[in-house]
């Protein structure tokens, strides 16, 4: 039995409190203009968002994060805190993730001692990083010996787990069709985690202008159930 | 040196209340006008010029620009950028740009025109010093093929990286491939045809100023989609999806008389194009 797994479970499972219930990365925007109404359009949005977004974002952060803490590197993980942070144009995006990111990071100080978390949470108190929960996400997976496309894919998991009780919440949907989805999501997310491990550096923080769109506008609705 | 299909490199300084050149260099297929004074010698404009007309495989374009201590530029290009089919490597333009101290560049090239099969890497990467000021904005249209249909490119790029003071502050990266995603759908131009991104950064740019220039916006967006948002320092990043390129075009300036307005007190500009 591999000696990480409940570990991982605790780490990926949705009551662990980093705030991911407040935060829909532009869903809400997508909701209140009828864009995202049923179980079928929420899907089409999910798949999109990861394919689009997860990809070449959080994905690729955590997998060169995770490589770079198998070569003790840390500065990349400085770098790459860094240019998650501005790629994302869209303000309440942008500091949920740190707040998320930071939330996660308190968490993995009180359950492990990680010298590349204390190297990292230092930076966030000095303003030199913001914290972002796939960098964490990779110092914790990495600390624990959990093989690199599992983290990738345990993480994707946590990222649309969270964003599916977000949208059975808003849209509304019920909880089983929320299970469903998740379920019909799992070969997208198996085919995120192969593309993820194919792409090159260059191809970081490639944006996807609708999304970001939404995500930019989701500041100026007048009513939200979501922090972005 | 490298071998470049057309190399460029543009110098202006500040001089007694004007900005004049400080150096103009030019090899190969790519050139720049003598510097024009549209009502304003504070800040010349120059136009970027591609003899051949168009972009072919495997061409490798490469731009310096420098703006000196205080001084001012508008920066655009005589006509649209045309990338025909490039069947073989693709066609590269990088762009390396350095503002000192309190300059201000204002660079609004013309729209991208990617023809079938086109294949294009524009790279730019911007270093500010304290105090300088970049309106920066590119228009991505839907390209050119001989039957009409839209989006017969194999793939467009754009990267552009902003450091301020040394510090990575911007990096944004745009690929249309519409081959492999399906670039009118959701998440990507959902429906629209047109995509115009612009950077704006400068001391001036208050959350309040951020505030105003978004209400301001939304109000002229008509049948566009528009996102407008604050970067990690003053700034802001303005994103278009339109179906032309007027439509954007509007919007750009409507955004750039006001920053030259409030940040300079400077009159809207014509480039007088066409």
């Amino acid at each position: 039995m591999d000696s990480y797994l409940l570990s991982l479970l605790q780490l990926c499972d949705s009551n662990l409190p980093t705030g991911a219930f407040s935060h829909s990365f532009g869903l809400e925007t997508y909701i209140q203009n009828e864009q995202v109404v049923s179980k079928q359009t929420f899907a089409k949005w999910l798949q999109v968002y990861v394919r689009e977004q997860l990809v070449y974002n959080d994905g690729l952060a955590l997998r060169l994060a995770y490589e770079a803490l198998v070569q003790d590197q840390w500065e990349t993980l400085w770098n790459l805190d860094r240019m998650i942070t501005v790629q994302s144009m869209a303000r309440e995006t942008r500091e949920g993730s740190a707040r998320m990111g930071q939330r996660m990071m308190q968490l993995g100080m009180e359950l492990y001692l990680i010298p590349a978390l204390v190297g990292y949470q230092d930076r966030v108190q000095a303003k030199q990083s913001s914290g972002h929960p796939a960098i964490v996400f990779a110092i914790i997976a990495h600390h624990l010996a959990v093989p690199k496309s599992t983290a990738i894919l345990s993480y994707l998991y946590s990222c649309t787990a969270s964003l599916i009780q977000n949208g059975v919440r808003g849209i509304p949907l019920g909880q089983t069709d929320g299970q469903r989805l998740f379920q019909e999501l799992q070969s997208y997310l198996l085919q995120a985690v192969e593309k993820i491990e194919g792409l090159d550096e260059d191809d970081f923080g490639i944006t996807s202008p609708g999304i970001e769109i939404s995500q930019m506008k989701h500041e100026r609705l007048h009513i939200r159930l979501f922090m972005s | 040196m490298e071998n470049w299909t057309g190399f460029l490199r543009l110098a202006v300084r500040h001089k007694e209340e004007r900005t004049i050149p400080a150096e103009v260099y030019n090899r190969g297929a790519f050139k720049v006008t003598p510097p024009i004074y549209l009502d304003d010698p504070s800040q010349p404009c120059f136009y970027l010029m591609n003899p051949g007309g168009g972009y072919v495989g495997g061409d490798r374009y490469k731009a310096e620009i420098h703006v000196g201590e205080r001084a001012q530029m508008l920066l655009t290009t005589q006509s649209s950028t045309k990338i025909f089919k490039t069947l073989t490597s693709p066609v590269t333009q990088d762009t390396s740009i350095v503002m000192e101290k309190d300059s201000y560049l204002e660079y609004m090239p013309d729209p991208i025109i990617a023809y079938q099969h086109a294949q294009y890497l524009q790279n730019t990467v911007i270093r500010m010093e304290r105090g300088a000021s970049l309106i920066y904005g590119d228009i991505i249209t839907p390209g050119w093929s001989p039957d009409g249909s839209l989006f017969r490119y194999n793939r467009l790029q754009l990267k552009t990286i902003v450091y301020y003071e040394g510090e990575l502050v911007v990096l944004d990266h745009l690929q249309l491939r519409p081959e492999v995603h399906e670039v009118e759908g959701l998440g990507i131009l959902e429906g629209h045809t047109h995509f115009g991104t612009m950077t704006v950064i400068g001391e001036k740019a208050t959350s309040d100023f951020v505030e105003q220039m978004s209400d301001a916006l939304s109000a002229c967006a008509g049948s566009c989609k528009i996102g407008l948002s604050a970067l990690i320092l003053p700034g802001f990043s303005l994103r278009v999806l339109a179906s032309s390129t007027q439509q954007i075009e509007a919007i750009f300036e409507a955004c750039q008389r006001c920053v030259r307005k409030q940040w300079f007190g400077k009159k809207p500009i014509s480039f007088r194009k066409y």
